[in-house]
């Protein structure tokens, strides 16, 4: 019956089918809010209101021919589009909803699992460098070093944005975090610039506009996904989907409250907090253009971190003197 | 480490195909070259196989956004030729589609700058606003591209009434929505940092290098060809020349935002002073021997056509010069130092219109490699010797 | 305030109706005189070939099908108009004429062919246009394509 269990959690909820339902659910979310802002309409006929249209291409993907150029690296084309669904995959079981009894602990929530968390989604930016330097494309190069390039600015704001709530919350636990705002919501406020920061930063992290610079279109052609095509390139872009839930679960846990109420509110309002991130994400990415990769440099170390800094400041000045 | 990257001649940026490579180190450009011919269809030798009259339809089809551009700049000069002069009624309505396709040309180049930026907002705005422009020109002409109005001796359609009336209201939303992409284009920060700076070219550097429209007025070269050499009704319109003194991509997007403002004014102006009476004459169908040179300010910059007649009513020989092939020049200067991410921006900024630059083909040795130069009679004896062999029946088949 | 300037506009367009039109499963609608394919009306051509002669893609084509009772057969190549209408104005007595249909695509290029067989009416062509500034319009007897000569 427990090894029945087992393998409902990890096959059905919240296991692999869940994780491909949403994180298509949510890519279509984004798809539509952001041609409804661009004043068009979006995917429509596949499915009814287009929701299909995410599980189309990922079938289409699937089903294409799957080209590996000569001088590529073998293993590594093979090997990493699956290593890279299997690390966002690891890092949804963190995301505190999908405990039926939330003050237990257990293998996916004990203290210090943020600290995992953000380690497990700075992964994906080191796989598409791999990617990118075994493809040995001129394009895919340019790419891999844009990823890195990035890397360098926005992974710092990202981490001192999410420490604040943590430091507020006085633990390096998710649930306890989340649990923290649910009795005192009022201190969500003290966390709103880190907020801004934390969107800012995870839209660089998931590479949507405006720093798509890896993959930008019309510069390098497919950046680090130049060569990749068939099953691997369906991996990938699952895997951008999944990163792009896991990545608003984290932000909705820190600075919106997290998911109490058990089992069927709990995930109610998980799907409220993480669509209405999403959206946020989709608003920013309609209306900005994409920047030069020296631009996010400097933007990030010339206005984001100081911002952080200032910001993990005041937090540390709150909870000395008030609470 | 220097390397080599190629953009084209199938690139995402470019619409159509050109080789560009450049020599990069790290995120600089340090050497351009260009190669063309990918796009070549050997237009001049068949407009000398066609009457005057076909030739219109030939000329339309070198590009698809200038297409009035070219027809009229041919027309100017076979009208000059069979020494007939169109009516005004008809030249007034042969300048308001050629001011309405510079509209149509400029909010579509504002689109593809917001596209190769990044900026996929701005470019669905911008074309959707374009979308008003094109329902005009089908109301108009019965079609969105290739709007073949021109005929020899005038126009071939007139406007009604109500289609003024519509014309002049629609000019209201298009004033509006342009203001609107001005105040967006010259303040969203992020689109700004990416066209400030980018593309540099001097002054000197523009007038040597033989730069043409908004390419070259962006860098404070006021020529316009319907000032400085008016053609057919311009010299009567009044209308300013825009420039601007940056120099650089933010300049040129400036200078289109500006030249349509302009073209709104021009047609308003058209539209109410449209003469009555006729819109066409009776042109005749042979053409006195002589050569004539036509120029047009198309949306790109100076359009030239060279037509040289022998008697018959096909023309003897028909060269083009199109903008964007004295622009090239221009651009190659501008891509040495500039960075990866700003290829797509400096080569759109010249609003590239490959396809009408088409003209000059280097041959290549296919085993050597090396560059060799064939003279044009030889290169005429070699294609009347392939085509001699052709049928000649006048329902051949056309192989797929 | 600049940075979020262009939030409030796309906002709005969040409830206001797509620009789209929902093609092909709602109709677009052409304005009159649109160019669409040319057809012939038999009863008034009257075998003049005008269009034949100024046709540029070389699309319409009248053979005579019998000379004693004066039939010919017209078949416009609709794989090979460029929608242009030069027919149309070339015609004298209004027997060409275009119609609004822009979804002709078909499998076949042979498909696209449409054939007319008829007898040559009688008919007076409508009168000349209004007399040139220049010399008057001569009558081109028709010349076949040629490739041109070279030219040293």
């Amino acid at each position: 019956m427990a090894a029945l269990k087992t393998l409902l959690y990890v096959f059905v909820y919240p296991g692999l089918v869940f994780m491909f339902v949403y994180s298509t659910f949510c890519e279509w979310f984004d798809r539509k809010v952001y041609a409804r802002l661009q004043n068009r309409m979006g995917p429509t006929h596949t499915g009814r209101w287009g929701l299909l249209q995410p599980v189309a291409d990922f079938f289409k993907l699937m089903a294409k021919e799957d080209i590996v150029p000569e001088k590529a690296d073998k293993t590594m084309f093979t090997l990493l589009p699956i290593f890279g669904l299997a690390v966002v995959a690891t890092a949804m079981l963190l995301l505190p909803v999908w405990h039926f009894n939330p003050a237990a602990g257990g293998f996916n929530s004990f203290s210090g699992d943020i600290i995992v968390l953000l380690y497990l989604l700075s992964l994906p930016t080191i796989i598409f460098f791999l990617a990118a330097w075994s493809s040995t494309n001129v394009f895919s190069t340019v790419g891999g070093t844009r990823v890195l390039t990035m890397f360098f600015g926005y992974e710092v704001p990202l981490f001192l944005a999410v420490l604040s709530p943590a430091l507020l919350a006085g633990s390096w636990r998710l649930a306890e975090i989340a649990r923290f705002f649910q009795a005192k919501p009022v201190l969500l406020l003290v966390n709103l610039p880190g907020f801004i920061i934390a969107v800012i930063c995870v839209q660089a992290k998931l590479e949507r506009t405006p720093f798509d610079i890896p993959h930008a279109e019309t510069e390098i052609v497919g950046g680090t996904f130049t060569e990749f095509s068939g099953k691997k390139l369906a991996f990938f872009r699952l895997m951008t989907d999944v990163e792009m839930v896991v990545s608003s679960g984290l932000l909705a846990t820190v600075f919106l409250g997290g998911f109490p109420g058990g089992l069927v509110l709990g995930f109610l309002r998980f799907i409220v907090k993480t669509l209405f991130v999403i959206f946020l994400l989709s608003l920013l990415r309609a209306a900005t253009s994409r920047i030069r990769v020296d631009q996010v440099v400097s933007f990030a170390w010339g206005y984001l971190a100081p911002l952080a800094v200032v910001q993990l400041f005041f937090v540390i000045l709150l909870k000395g003197f008030v609470l | 480490m220097k390397f080599q990257i190629p953009i084209g001649p199938q690139h995402p940026a470019l619409k159509e195909p050109i080789s560009l490579r450049m020599t990069v180190e790290g995120e600089v450009i340090r050497d351009a070259d260009l190669r063309l011919g990918y796009n070549h269809r050997g237009i001049e030798k068949l407009a000398e196989e066609r009457t005057y009259l076909q030739n219109i339809y030939l000329t339309e089809r070198i590009c698809g956004i200038c297409s009035h551009s070219h027809t009229t700049c041919f027309v100017q000069g076979v009208e000059a030729l069979l020494e007939v002069v169109a009516p005004r009624r008809g030249q007034f309505l042969r300048y308001l589609v050629a001011e309405l396709e510079r509209v149509h040309s400029h909010l579509l180049w504002l689109g593809v700058a917001g596209h190769e930026a990044g900026f996929d907002s701005f470019f669905m705005y911008t074309w959707r606003d374009r979308e008003v422009v094109m329902d005009i020109l089908e109301m108009i002409s019965g079609n969105r591209v290739h709007y073949a109005i021109n005929t020899l001796g005038g126009v071939r359609r007139d406007i009604d009434e109500a289609l003024r009336t519509k014309i002049l209201d629609s000019l209201g939303i298009l004033r509006a929505r342009t203001d609107y992409y001005f105040k967006l284009g010259a303040n969203e920060p992020s689109f700004v940092g990416r066209l400030a700076g980018v593309g540099r070219l001097s002054k000197e550097d523009a007038l040597a290098l033989c730069a043409v429209g908004p390419t070259a007025r962006a860098s404070g070269v006021a020529h316009d060809v319907r000032r400085d050499d008016p053609y057919g009704i311009y010299g009567e319109i009044p209308f300013e020349v825009c420039t601007a003194d940056s120099c650089d991509v933010l300049g040129r997007t400036v200078v289109r935002i500006k030249e349509l403002g302009q073209s709104y004014n021009i047609i308003e102006y058209l539209l109410r002073n449209l003469p009555d009476g006729p819109v066409a004459v009776k042109a005749p169908r042979r053409a006195k021997p002589g050569e004539v040179v036509s120029r047009y300010e198309a949306p790109r910059g100076e359009n030239i056509h060279y037509i040289k007649a022998n008697g018959s009513d096909k023309p003897e020989r028909l060269k083009v010069r199109a903008p964007t092939l004295a622009n090239y020049a221009a651009t190659l200067a501008m891509l040495k130092n500039g960075f990866i991410a700003d290829i797509p921006l400096i080569f759109a900024a010249i609003d590239p219109c490959i396809c009408c630059a088409e003209r000059t083909v280097e041959l290549i040795d296919g085993r050597s490699g090396r560059p060799s130069q064939v003279r044009w009679s030889e290169l005429r004896r070699m294609a009347a010797r392939r085509a001699g062999r052709v049928s000649k029946k006048r329902n051949m088949e056309w192989p797929l | 305030m600049r940075i979020a300037g262009f939030v409030p506009e796309l906002l709005r367009h969040l409830f206001k109706k797509p620009a789209t039109v929902d093609y092909p499963f709602r109709k677009l609608e052409v304005p009159k005189d649109f160019r669409g394919t040319p057809f012939l009306h038999p009863e008034t051509c009257i075998v003049c070939r005008a269009c034949e002669r100024d046709c540029p893609a070389e699309a319409i084509e009248i053979v005579e099908v019998n000379a004693a009772e004066k039939r010919f057969k017209m078949t416009i190549h609709n794989d090979r108009c460029v929608h242009c209408a030069q027919c149309v104005d070339s015609c004298p007595t209004d027997a060409m004429e275009m119609d609004d249909k822009f979804e002709i695509s078909a499998f076949s290029r042979w498909d696209l062919k449409e054939e007319w067989e008829y007898v040559r009416a009688v008919v007076k062509p409508k009168p000349a246009a209004p007399a040139p500034q220049a010399a008057p319009a001569a009558p081109v007897s028709p010349s076949p394509v040629k490739p041109s000569e070279s030219e040293t």
